[in-house]
């Protein structure tokens, strides 16, 4: 127990001692800040001496060796204190005068003020370096993070500071290996990391030559190794890391992607720096527009993927109208490349390389969007195949595929369209076998269900193209290769073919049903187009032709009706002319044709959804996309009931045409030589 | 898939008035240039800088927000930068006659 006790006994006593020494050190402090004071009162002799004496009891020089070494020695006058504010310690006047007036009661004076001192000197301290460090301070904060440390170090060194501790105390705990003293208490490390400011101090005051500024001075250099490195590390990949780079997925999905924002960017004509102020140049496009010419806007062509490749099909994205899928056919001079390919263009941007390039082992006969499903994109291939490709995955090739099996269909599929609705939609294909398969998107494993399309005889029918009324999802019309068109429905208890449409004497090509919504339903009026050079116009509860075009002198590969004017269809032949008929205008001729430059075979023509383009696939794998004139785009209110005139007149020259048809053949044949 | 990363690059560099296309990381490490060597590292240098304080006044004045293009117009040509995430892709164009 008594040990105990005098261990106690002890540690109290040592405690004493620890605090006396702190008690010491505050002193020292306040007297140095004193004596700092002093060197700027009016009459610093007198008390130099003492202060002196105090200095050297603490090992400091003189202040007669101070004032030798500074470059200035302040004589000035009391009134001048206030300019001395100009000197960085400007913080200390509070305590000048007193201090300079009554010395004995320094001690006293000066330990309330201490107490006093720390908020004041912050507010002055942050100040100071507001304005004598403004860019460096303004830098700091948006830099780096060593930036700020290194601001402030340096202010730090420039400034007299008092209370500098707090956020230098990782700094200081450096200094603590070199002060024994230190050692037992961190607040005399403090005190003596406050002695920092002694740091300010010119060099004759530092006369056991503390390590402090030494010390610091790495807090500072450790940010310049770290830059040097950085600086390093540029320089030094290497051509093995570089390719490591280029191979990652990563980055190839990032050059897929800001190539193609770069692309776009780069092919925008539009120069925003226009002035006006200048000579401008007439635009007289508008006015070939308004007379309704067909005026070739642009024209999408790959050099790889589409050239000396036919156009077999052309599909718009009902969510991005501006992106056109088309499929090709095979190349005969790329045999290295797949047979099939599906390029994906974009009319927005004035881009000349496809969005997307799809391709697949087999012939793509037909292509076309999933209609409800933004990204993926399906096509029908020689095979019998119906490929599945998605934008979303870095690949090119399809992501699913339908089986090539009896259940499926193993014959060329020409034609396929996805209906329905959001919730229940189908994708309907039909081959040349004439079967007709049901497929659920999610699920291209086996189709959901098959009819087999077949004549009396119960023969096949070879299917070349289909079509779908508008809305409805059960009946549809297809061509055959024979030249008879059907229709058919897929339910009910007459689930097969219903009626044929007996007019074409060969193949049909295309086959296109009326989709504008009007006042007046022509939901049952579909277009044809065959090799017999002909384009037939019929109605669904009509067995014979409502009309027939015949003054072609070629093939007539495709048909497509406006999908905005009633009246309005568009085709194109095997001679490289694209029609445009507006059958409220002229029934008998087109109302613009032109041909396409170098007059190549167009195989397909389809409009934009907005009505106000057409574009058209040539056989060598290019598509011209043409401006449609307002006439034909924009439908004024009165034309669905002028198409029912329009209708009705040509079911009256119909008649006559039975009773003497050799007489009006020649007629409309003149009619169209004459223009 | 590298062909088609060069081919991309081909493409862009193919366009009228591009006078050069540079790829780098995150970090400013260039990994492909058209350009020399000393012009690569000056822009390069210049450029992520520049782009990492656009993307932060971006993304200071909205946290959800991020840099997706940064297109700069001078008198004498035009830079184009797309940011990603770990590369960045810049084209230097000159202004169309």
């Amino acid at each position: 127990m008594s040990d105990r006790k005098a261990e106690l006994e002890k540690k109290k006593a040592k405690l004493q001692a620890i605090r006396e020494e702190k008690e010491r050190r505050r002193r020292e402090k306040e007297q140095r800040d004193a004596e700092e004071a002093a060197l700027r009162t009016p009459n610093p002799d007198k008390d130099q001496k003492k202060v002196d004496e105090m200095l050297s009891s603490l090992g400091i020089a003189p202040v007669s060796d101070v004032l030798s070494s500074l470059s200035s020695v302040p004589t000035i006058g009391s009134s001048d204190v206030s300019s001395s504010t100009a000197t960085p310690d400007s913080s200390l006047l509070p305590t000048q005068p007193q201090t300079g007036r009554k010395k004995p009661a320094q001690l006293q004076v000066v330990s309330v003020q201490s107490t006093s001192i720390p908020p004041k000197e912050t507010v002055t301290y942050t100040k100071q370096t507001q304005t004598t460090h403004t860019s460096n301070e303004r830098d700091g904060y948006c830099e780096d993070w060593f930036r700020p440390r290194k601001a402030q170090a340096f202010g730090y060194y420039d400034e007299y500071n008092l209370n500098p501790g707090l956020e230098w105390e990782d700094e200081f705990t450096v200094l603590t290996y070199d002060d024994p003293q230190a050692e037992d208490d961190s607040l005399p490390s403090l005190l003596d990391g406050g002695g920092g400011f002694g740091s300010k101090l010119p060099p004759g005051i530092l006369p056991h030559g503390l390590p402090k500024v030494k010390e610091m001075e790495p807090a500072v250099t450790t940010v310049e190794p770290e830059t040097k490195k950085d600086v390093k590390t540029i320089r030094e990949l290497s051509e093995d890391e570089k390719m490591m780079i280029i191979l990652s997925e990563d980055f190839q999905r990032f050059v897929d992607r800001s190539g193609r924002i770069m692309e776009r960017a780069l092919s925008e004509a539009v120069d925003i720096c226009t002035d006006y102020t200048g000579t401008a140049d007439a635009d007289d496009v508008g006015d070939e527009r308004l007379n309704g010419k067909l005026v070739v806007s642009r024209w999408f062509s790959d050099e790889r993927w589409s050239k000396t490749r036919c156009v077999t099909s052309l599909d718009w994205s009902p969510q991005y109208p501006e992106l056109l899928v088309a499929s090709y056919h095979t190349s005969h001079e790329s045999a290295h490349d797949p047979d099939g390919v599906c390029l994906v263009w974009n009319t927005k941007f004035k881009k000349t390389t496809p969005e997307y390039v799809f391709h697949c082992q087999s012939i793509v006969l037909t292509a076309t969007f999933a209609k409800f499903h933004p990204n993926l994109i399906l096509g029908g291939t020689y095979s019998g195949q119906v490929m599945l490709w998605d934008n979303r995955v870095q690949k090119r090739t399809p992501i699913q595929r339908t089986p090539l099996s009896a259940t499926a269909h193993t014959h060329p599929v020409y034609c396929m369209r996805v209906v329905g609705t959001q919730n229940a939609h189908n994708l309907i294909s039909i081959s040349t076998d004439g079967r007709l398969c049901s497929w659920s998107l999610d699920m291209l494993s086996q189709p959901q269900e098959t009819l087999e399309l077949q004549q009396r005889q119960s023969k096949a029918i070879a299917v070349t193209s289909l079509d779908f009324p508008h809305n409805d999802v059960n009946n549809f019309v297809f061509g055959s290769e024979e030249g008879t068109v059907y229709s058919a429905c897929r339910h009910g208890t007459k689930a097969g073919v219903t009626d044929p449409y007996l007019g074409h004497q060969a193949p049909v090509t295309d086959i296109n049903t009326h989709k504008v919504q009007g006042p007046v339903d022509y939901s049952h009026l579909f277009l044809t187009s065959s090799f017999d050079w002909s384009v037939k116009l019929w109605n669904m509860k009509e067995s014979r032709p409502v009309y027939s075009w015949e003054e072609g002198c070629d093939y007539v590969y495709g048909v497509s009706w406006s999908p905005v004017h009633p009246a309005v269809f568009a085709s194109v032949d095997g001679d490289g002319r694209l029609a445009l008929w507006n059958l409220n205008q002229d029934a008998e001729i087109p109302s613009a044709s032109t041909v396409v430059e170098g007059a190549p075979a167009l195989n397909r023509v389809s409009f934009t959804p907005t009505g106000s383009h057409v574009t058209v696939g040539d056989d060598s794998g290019k598509i011209y996309l043409y401006d449609v004139g307002e006439r034909f785009s924009q439908p004024r209110h009165d034309e669905w009931n002028k198409l029912l005139v329009t209708l009705q007149e040509m079911k009256n020259n119909q008649a006559d045409e039975e009773v003497s048809s050799p007489a009006s053949g020649p007629s409309s044949l003149s009619s169209f030589v004459s223009r | 898939m590298a062909t088609e990363v060069d081919d991309t690059l081909k493409r862009i560099q193919a366009h009228k008035g591009v006078v050069g296309t540079i790829v780098i990381t995150g970090d400013g490490v260039p990994i492909k240039s058209t350009l020399d060597n000393t012009t690569t590292v000056q822009y390069t240098a210049l450029l992520t800088q520049l782009c990492d304080r656009a993307r932060t006044a971006v993304r200071d004045l909205d946290p959800t927000n991020d840099l997706t293009f940064l297109r700069l117009r001078s008198k004498k040509n035009e830079i184009m930068i797309a940011p990603d995430k770990e590369f960045v892709l810049i084209v230097i164009q000159a202004p169309a006659e």
